[in-house]
């Protein structure tokens, strides 16, 4: 049984962490002695029965109280508000850090240069990673001279966020190695956990779905709508098929820019087609995914995360269609209906086609999705965690050095001249390995 | 045999430690050998500091001098005993620890207070794991240290004890007045716990403090508290006095008190039976329970200031029985076989 | 500028395992001086073992990892340093008084004595050496230097400025003097670089009878057999007495009753046996290529330089032995000028604690 410090978002806040964090931490409480440390000002009430929540201070934390366990787990994703305090105590003690987000480069952004105002903290860490390239482009980019899309595609910062840790859980296999951000601690790619709704209530949606009449067939999409989420091409689709009028089109969510999307909704004729709901209460989000019938699930460009929302779509049994990039190039062939990316608009359109052709090949699409839910237990996600963290603590040795590496390499660029390099560095090294692994 | 006793020193700071190491060089001396000292210093804060100091000994070459080897080292204390000999014999007197019994003690935590801490902690404890096995033979100061290590790093040694330095010139002299507590004043030797054991004494008894602060702020520390306490009639602060001042102040004594936590071994208590006194301690100051035999050779109190009066109380009334049982504490000693001659035996057999 | 009195004050030196020598004597006569003047001082001495070449690196690294800064939550006011590789300790307030680099790396480099250059990695540990010396020695507050000598070579080799601070011998204040006896007196160590050998092979080669007394333990069995092989062949081993070690009182008896004293090594870094003899009130002969004694023997006034050759150093041995007044004048001369040098342990803790 381990001692967790845990630290994430916490409802209320209004982070898709924080109600990952819900679905785990009374499972994970229930194996673990847990503490939940937060720096919110505001903890749900139903956070409090789940385990002890205990505040701290970014700027001081509490380290004989946080040593009193056996690992920390800190939660790490790109809103600087959820998770700088985070990131701050994660920086000085190592411990496991989950990365929700894999590239941070817009979180140490707004971090350091916007709140912190310590733009040779940002720099120095785009240097630390990308060299002098990365140090320019920094410094670019803080004069405003390049897209914040393009900095992050190019320097995720993914290992400046993970630079101390003693491990690092994905929850997409591979994504670090191919956003090449690999990091000097062991990495564990695990399912992210979700707890499906109980059969019962599953065939009350199904229930309901049949009810629905149809056509038209609802369409769905859900989330916060950011411009890689594809709503342009996918209305463009829309308007130039033939059928679609057999199709409702609700947008659930935020968008990044409603005013841009209601013209194009205006000028493309789908007034009548398309609905924006906004931001939607949880009763009604059941409403709305119990009886649709696809769900659209695009995202392009996508760092590589695990998409929470595409888990809740099974969840419901919903055939999904989503972008083949990152994470769902992983989903298996037949739980979901792939778009390529360059040819968006195209591949929409068939599949659209193919729904009004046999909907029934889409529903049973939807059922084997619903039953792929089973490796997303929750129950097999903690014990993996938990057992991660334990591997992970025996590397701690390794931390302390690394440290003492980086501070002797540090002095030596002082004095010693290369001719002496080879031989202090080796030896150094192999003493430094002797006191901190033994022989 | 040319011999160098590897050590760690605080500078400016002289202890019971250093008193050790230089006795045992005489001692090799007396015995025919060459014997040095090498201290090494070392800081131990911040905490990830510590592993610096670890590699600076284990980057030391102590195997010959200009082109005579080094027969044999002694290592003594962390880090200075993980400096590399292929004759090493390690004479623990103590692990770094604060990394090991004391990580979580309240007044004497360090490393736990630290993001570090537990990083480092670890590193320490590996390094004793993997490093201190290198010696060809493993002593230790008491049964205490030989115990934690045991304990805590799976390494199995034996206890050394030594005399207290100049242990032929203590001398039993005529029960007095006072209860004598000579040592270090800081929070883990436990002058605190003993003032406050005055103040629910029932007799009027007085105890007489003798050595210096590690810190000018731990003696204040006590002496704010003599004064809230209201006690400065039953107290007084000797400060540093001489050695032939300290075996008088023993000689004196009605009886010795010596409370700290988990001691690695006590001289003090050594002192007291040298001077045939009873000695006071408690049941958690480790080092002094090796030799103290309860009610017999002195009393051992539980750690609570009603506890350690009751102690004191004992022995202020009933005189007779702490003379009894100071001469049952000298006879003791003598047939512990404490001496200089067999610990040069053993770490250079 | 605070008052400097009641100081912390950490020396650093190295230790050469049972080997006692000036350095252990100078650190020790430092440590009383700073205890007199009402501060608190302590010798961090580091082990040091020179060989192979490699060790050296290790040693650096060693000193560069430690911590001197505060001991107990109470900080060190200063650091001051001897001898490398101890002066590469870190330290915010260090004072560097450089009794002496690591002379095999530089004017000793490819000496017969040296015995870095005949190591594999000697090249690579040499040029590491100078790097640290030159890059490290300046993070100083304030660098000292033995001697001129010693100043210049640092200079020389290293660019870094350095001021000369002399310091009195161990025991200054017993050296005493006595009338002049038939001898000159030689006390050092036995070994090439103190050059008892030119010392003997210019005694066949004085016009007056002589005579010369050496003291002084041999490093090394060598270079004392060849001195005395030296000493029989030329047929004026009569002429030569040879003490081995002697006690400090026995020494300085001797210097008190010597004539005058010769002290010819090579570039020696500073030389107590100058100052030794001035104290003593005896004229001093030394060489032109002497290093250290130069920095103190005025020519014809506290004593002699002559060219490190034999002819001319047993004609300023002659000239001596002729003129016993001249001889006498020039010792007491020699005394006035140590006094006006200003060679005093607490003249030496102004300079470092200012």
């Amino acid at each position: 049984m381990l001692k967790i410090n845990w630290f994430s978002p916490l409802p209320p806040a209004r982070s898709g962490i924080a109600h990952y964090a819900m679905q785990v931490l009374p499972v994970l409480a229930g194996r673990h002695e847990v503490i939940l440390w937060t720096d919110q000002d505001q903890v749900a009430p139903e956070v409090h029965q789940i385990a002890r929540v205990a505040r701290y201070d970014p700027a001081a934390p509490p380290w004989r109280e946080l040593n009193n366990g056996t690992v920390s787990i800190y939660h790490l994703g790109n809103h600087p508000d959820f998770h700088g305090g985070i990131w701050r105590v994660s920086a000085q003690q190592p411990g496991m850090v989950v990365l929700h987000d894999l590239c941070l480069q817009d979180f140490f952004f707004m971090l350091s240069v916007h709140y912190g105002k310590d733009r040779a903290g940002y720099l120095a860490a785009m240097e630390r990673w990308y060299g002098e390239e990365g140090r320019q482009a920094g410094e670019a980019f803080c004069a405003g001279g390049i897209s914040a899309e393009s900095m992050a595609l190019k320097f995720p910062l993914t290992r400046e966020a993970v630079r101390g840790a003693l491990g690092v859980v994905t929850h997409s296999s591979r994504a670090l190695e191919e956003l090449h951000e690999t990091p000097a601690c062991p990495v564990a790619a695990l399912d992210f956990p979700y707890a499906a709704a109980e059969e019962s209530r599953y065939r009350a949606w199904v229930a309901a779905r049949s009810a629905t009449p149809s056509p038209p067939y609802r369409l769905v999409v859900f989330g916060y709508l950011a411009r890689n989420r594809r709503l342009g091409a996918l209305l463009e689709a829309l308007a130039a098929i033939g059928e679609r009028t057999q199709f409702r089109l609700d947008i659930c969510g935020e968008l990044w820019d409603e005013g841009q999307v209601r013209t194009q909704i205006e000028r493309l004729g789908l007034n009548s087609l398309v609905n924006l709901h906004g931001f939607l209460p949880a009763d009604q989000v059941e409403q709305k995914l119990s009886t649709a019938h696809l769900a659209i699930n695009l995202r392009y460009p996508s760092m590589g995360e695990a998409s929470l929302s595409q888990l809740q779509f099974w969840d419901y049994g919903l055939p999904t269609l989503v972008t083949r990039t990152g994470w769902y190039t992983s989903l298996p062939e037949e739980a979901v209906a792939f778009v390529r990316p360059e040819h968006e608009v195209a591949d929409i359109q068939a599949h659209l086609r193919a729904f009004l052709t046999d909907p029934g090949a889409f529903r049973a699409m939807g059922e084997r999705g619903r039953r792929s839910l089973i490796q997303n237990d929750t129950g097999r996600y903690v014990d993996a965690m938990a057992q991660f963290a334990s591997a992970a603590l025996r590397e701690s040795p390794r931390v302390a050095a690394l440290a003492l590496a980086r501070r002797v390499g540090n002095d030596l660029t002082k004095w010693l001249h290369p001719d002496a390099g080879p031989y202090v560095l080796e030896r150094a090294s192999r003493e430094i390995f002797t006191v901190s692994e033994g022989h | 045999m040319k011999i160098l006793i590897a050590t760690s020193t605080v500078p400016f700071i002289r202890g019971g430690a250093e008193i050790l190491a230089d006795n045992l060089r005489d001692a090799l001396a007396a015995a025919g050998h060459e014997a040095e000292l090498v201290s090494i210093p070392f800081k131990h804060y911040p905490p990830d500091r510590i592993p610096d100091h670890m590699l600076a000994c284990r980057l030391l070459d102590l195997t010959e001098t200009c082109g005579v080897r080094i027969d044999r080292v002694i290592g003594l204390k962390f880090p200075a005993y993980l400096v590399p000999h292929p004759n090493k014999v390690i004479w623990l007197l103590h692990q770094h620890r604060t990394a090991y019994e004391l990580w979580d003690h309240p007044a004497a935590g360090d490393l736990i207070h630290c993001a570090t801490g537990p990083v480092v902690r670890e590193a320490i404890r590996q390094a004793d794991r993997e490093l201190i096995p290198e010696a060809k033979a493993i002593y230790t100061l008491s049964r205490n240290v030989s115990g934690r290590l045991c304990r805590y790093s799976g390494i199995d040694s034996e206890p050394l004890y030594n005399p207290p330095s100049n242990a032929s010139l203590f001398y039993k002299g005529s029960p007095g007045d006072y209860f004598f507590f000579p040592s270090r004043i800081n929070s883990v030797k436990r002058q605190w716990l003993v003032i406050r054991a005055i103040a629910v004494c029932r007799e009027r008894v007085r105890v007489r403090f003798a050595g210096e602060p590690d810190n000018p702020a731990q003696q204040a520390e006590c002496v704010n508290t003599v004064r809230e306490l209201k006690l400065s009639d039953r107290v007084e602060w000797l400060g540093v006095v001489s050695e032939e001042q300290k075996r008088d102040l023993y000689a004196n004594s009605l009886a010795v008190i010596f409370p700290p936590v988990d001691e690695d071994y006590g001289y003090i208590t050594l002192e007291a039976m040298l001077s045939s006194k009873p000695v006071i301690t408690c049941a958690d100051s480790g080092g002094p329970l090796e030799f103290v035999v309860d009610r017999e050779t002195g009393l051992v109190a539980d750690p609570s200031p009603e506890s350690l009066a009751q102690a004191m109380d004992a022995l202020w009334t009933d005189r007779r029985c702490a003379a009894a049982m100071g001469d049952a504490g000298c006879a003791r000693y003598q047939d512990l076989n404490i001496s200089w001659a067999n610990v040069v035996e053993k770490l250079l057999c | 500028m605070a008052q400097s009195r009641g100081l912390r004050i950490l020396i650093a030196t190295v230790r050469v395992p049972f080997v006692n020598g000036g350095a252990e004597l100078h650190a020790e006569g430092l440590r009383r001086a700073l205890a007199d003047a009402g501060h608190q001082a302590e010798i961090v001495a580091m082990p040091f073992k020179w060989y192979p070449p490699e060790r050296i690196l290790d040693q650096m690294l060693a000193c560069r990892l430690l911590d001197l800064s505060e001991t107990v939550g109470v900080p060190v006011d200063r650091l001051i340093a001897l001898k490398f590789p101890a002066y590469l300790i870190p330290h915010p307030r260090k004072v560097i008084w450089v009794l002496h680099q690591h002379r095999q790396a530089y004017d000793l480099w490819r000496n017969p004595l040296d015995d870095l250059s005949s190591y594999a990695h000697g090249a690579d540990v040499r040029t590491a050496i100078h790097r640290a010396d030159t890059e490290l020695i300046p993070q100083a507050r304030h660098v000292f230097a033995n001697s001129q000598n010693v100043a210049r070579r640092l200079k020389t080799y290293c660019g870094v400025d350095a001021a000369p601070l002399y310091h009195p011998p161990p025991d200054a204040g017993r050296f005493y003097t006595r009338p002049a006896e038939d001898f000159l007196y030689f006390p050092s160590r036995i070994n090439p670089l103190k050059r008892q050998e030119l010392v003997l092979e210019a005694l066949p080669q004085t016009r007056l009878p002589v005579r010369v007394c050496f003291s002084g333990p041999a490093d090394g069995s060598v270079f004392e057999r060849k001195c005395t092989e030296l000493a029989s062949q030329s047929g004026f081993a009569n002429r030569v007495q040879s003490l081995g070690a002697v006690s400090d009182e026995e020494k300085r008896d001797l210097y008190a009753r010597s004539l005058g004293v010769l002290f010819p090594p090579v570039d020696e870094d500073y030389g107590y046996v100058t100052l030794e003899a001035m104290l003593a009130h005896k004229p001093v002969i030394t060489c032109r290529d002497s290093g250290g004694p130069l920095e103190f023997v005025a020519h014809r006034e506290t004593g002699l330089v002559a060219e490190p050759k034999p002819e001319a150093l047993a004609a300023a041995m002659d000239e001596l032995w002729e003129d016993r007044e001249r001889a006498a004048q020039w010792g007491a001369a020699g005394r006035q000028r140590y006094d006006d040098l200003r060679i005093s342990w607490s003249y030496v803790t102004e300079r470092l604690l200012q």
